[in-house]
């Protein structure tokens, strides 16, 4: 705290010089800056800063290899999460299969405060490094499935045809289990 | 436009509200003779978005984010207001840990804040360099709290009942590393700006808020330390881990706009020893308690208090046992703070009136909610 109370009032001539000299101590501190700081700005839309692994940027549904569609299962957990109502989806299909064909997200009204990536417990949702997302038209602020999905828009063809797929084969499997459990009936 | 109310040389005058040095959109209406200011009366509500009554049509958990738009340069100070209310109203247990994280963060956040005062306070009183290098030090500490919560102004990282995240891997070297850059920037800045002959001649003597005045109205955080009121709710009534910290409240007693300076530039030094011991004496653990999905805390209600960088922060909570609350009324410190211009500003030139609203340090989104 001493710092800070710096030289006390003295007489009108030592006032002036220390008032004077003051001004070379400051002087000194930008002509550090100046010459022997390194410069820390960059040309923006030319040179990039990285940002950092956990930034909330443009969000993405995650893309599982295995399975060959996407995690999403059209549980609107995320919906609910949402405290601006962002997400709204189309749940295809029922049950252990379940996916979703379409996934709007209005990003005009999002705040991106990660709340909806917590409610996942599916692993579907997570925000992305991306963060240049204004647009001359309120249309363009929202965000479909097409390009939200990791793979983008061919990604979401194959997700809808394994989930369809499967469904067909849920759907055979099924009268084959009930005429079964009504035998044993 | 001249009006007869006062004296015939008075003229009135519109400070902003879209004026450079006013912080956001304050009006000041400002009665003017010459180059002397007789009378100052803030006008609010430019920015008045109606957050206490869309907090009741939202559950707890929804509430949250809109808090960051309150004091947008120290948003997790409002997480943290709001959800010790909901905690204390739904008696939910923090872990230990989460209590640590919590402090770690809304101190460097207190820093981050502080930087700006200092960078807008110089560039009111036309020392624009200082601007650049608070803002250089400040971009740091967004690219550390950035590192830890994603986002760098509206953070929105403090839940009910603990944390979303841990510190992410190095952090604590980091935050250690950037601590020992910032401390000889504070002193070099203390060359510059502090110790300066025209920066202490406009700071010195200037708006002078006397102790019984801070008190009467109500002044808390830096106003009220620089008028020398020893008060911070920190050591007052100490919240998470304050009571285990080791650290001073700095209390200057001339109640000028320089004191009120001082104690914020001294604050920015106890932050960092603050941060230094949490990182040190961190417990491993958990980090949120569970809670369930639709949190229903039972009726009652809850006070909670903290020190925010402008003063001390409350959140007053009604619950009815619904997923939405009753009632949320925010005491927002810049609020009370806007009231002392008018006598503070007054009698004094026109130049010396920026210098003391910045001193305030107002930020108009908690002013007007």
């Amino acid at each position: 705290m001493d710092s800070l109370n710096g030289h006390k009032k003295e007489g009108y001539l030592s006032d002036f010089v220390n008032g004077f000299l003051s001004i070379f101590k400051g002087m000194g501190v930008t002509f550090v800056n100046l010459v022997v700081r390194p410069k820390i700005t960059v040309l923006y839309p030319y040179q990039r800063l990285n940002v950092a692994p956990r930034y909330r940027g443009l969000f993405w549904l995650k893309w599982n290899e295995e399975k060959q569609r996407l995690n999403c299962v059209g549980c609107t957990l995320c919906a609910q999460a949402c405290p601006t109502n962002v997400i709204s989806m189309n749940k295809l299909g029922k049950g252990n299969h379940a996916g979703v064909d379409e996934f709007d997200m209005d990003l005009g009204r999002c705040m991106f405060c990660n709340l909806c990536i917590e409610a996942c417990p599916f692993d579907a949702i997570y925000m992305g490094p991306t963060y240049e997302l204004a647009s001359y038209e309120r249309n363009s602020s929202v965000f479909h499935i097409q390009v939200l999905a990791q793979g983008g828009a061919e990604a979401v063809r194959i997700n809808n045809e394994t989930i369809k797929a499967a469904l067909a084969a849920e759907a055979e499997k099924k009268p084959a289990a009930a005429v079964h459990t009504a035998k044993e009936g | 436009m001249i009006t007869d109310t006062t004296s015939r040389n008075t003229m009135t005058v519109n400070f902003g509200p879209q004026h450079p040095s006013t912080h956001g959109v304050l009006r000041l209406i400002v009665d003017i003779d010459g180059e002397i200011v007789r009378s100052c009366r803030p006008e609010i509500g430019y920015l008045h978005r109606g957050l206490e009554k869309m907090f009741e049509s939202r559950s707890y958990r929804h509430n949250i984010p809109f808090t960051d738009r309150l004091d947008y340069l120290c948003s997790l100070a409002n997480n943290l207001a709001i959800c010790q209310a909901i905690e204390r109203v739904g008696n939910v247990e923090v872990p230990e840990r989460a209590k640590y994280l919590r402090v770690l963060m809304v101190e460097l956040n207190r820093i981050a804040s502080h930087l700006v005062f200092l960078g807008t306070f110089a560039t009111d009183l036309g020392a624009t360099t200082v601007f650049l290098y608070a803002f250089r030090e400040r971009e740091l500490l967004l690219d550390l709290l950035e590192a830890m919560t994603g986002a760098r102004l509206t953070y929105n990282w403090i839940r009910v009942g603990g944390m979303p995240a841990d510190i992410p891997e190095g952090y604590g070297e980091r935050v250690i590393a950037f601590l020992n850059q910032m401390r000889p920037r504070l002193d070099e800045n203390d060359r510059l700006l502090t110790h300066n002959r025209i920066f202490r001649a406009r700071c010195e003597g200037i708006g002078v808020l006397k102790r019984e005045d801070a008190i009467a109205w109500g002044a808390t955080g830096p106003v009220a330390r620089g008028s020398g009121v020893n008060l911070d709710i920190r050591k007052a009534a100490p919240y998470e881990i304050y009571d285990r910290l080791d650290f001073e409240v700095p209390v200057f007693d001339e109640g000028d706009v320089m004191a009120r300076y001082k104690v914020r530039i001294e604050e920015m030094r106890q932050s960092a020893r603050i941060v230094e011991q949490v990182l040190k004496t961190m417990p491993e653990g958990d980090i949120q308690t569970k809670l369930p999905k639709i949190f229903k805390p039972p009726a009652g209600e809850a006070y909670s208090r903290i020190e925010s960088p402008r003063g001390e922060l409350s959140f007053y909570l009604i619950s009815d046992g619904t997923p939405n609350p009753v009632r949320i009324h925010i005491r927002a410190p810049s609020f009370i703070h806007l009231s002392l211009l008018q006598f503070m500003a007054k009698d004094i030139k026109v130049a010396d009136m920026i210098a003391v609203a910045g001193s305030l340090d107002p930020v108009m989104g908690e002013v007007d909610r």
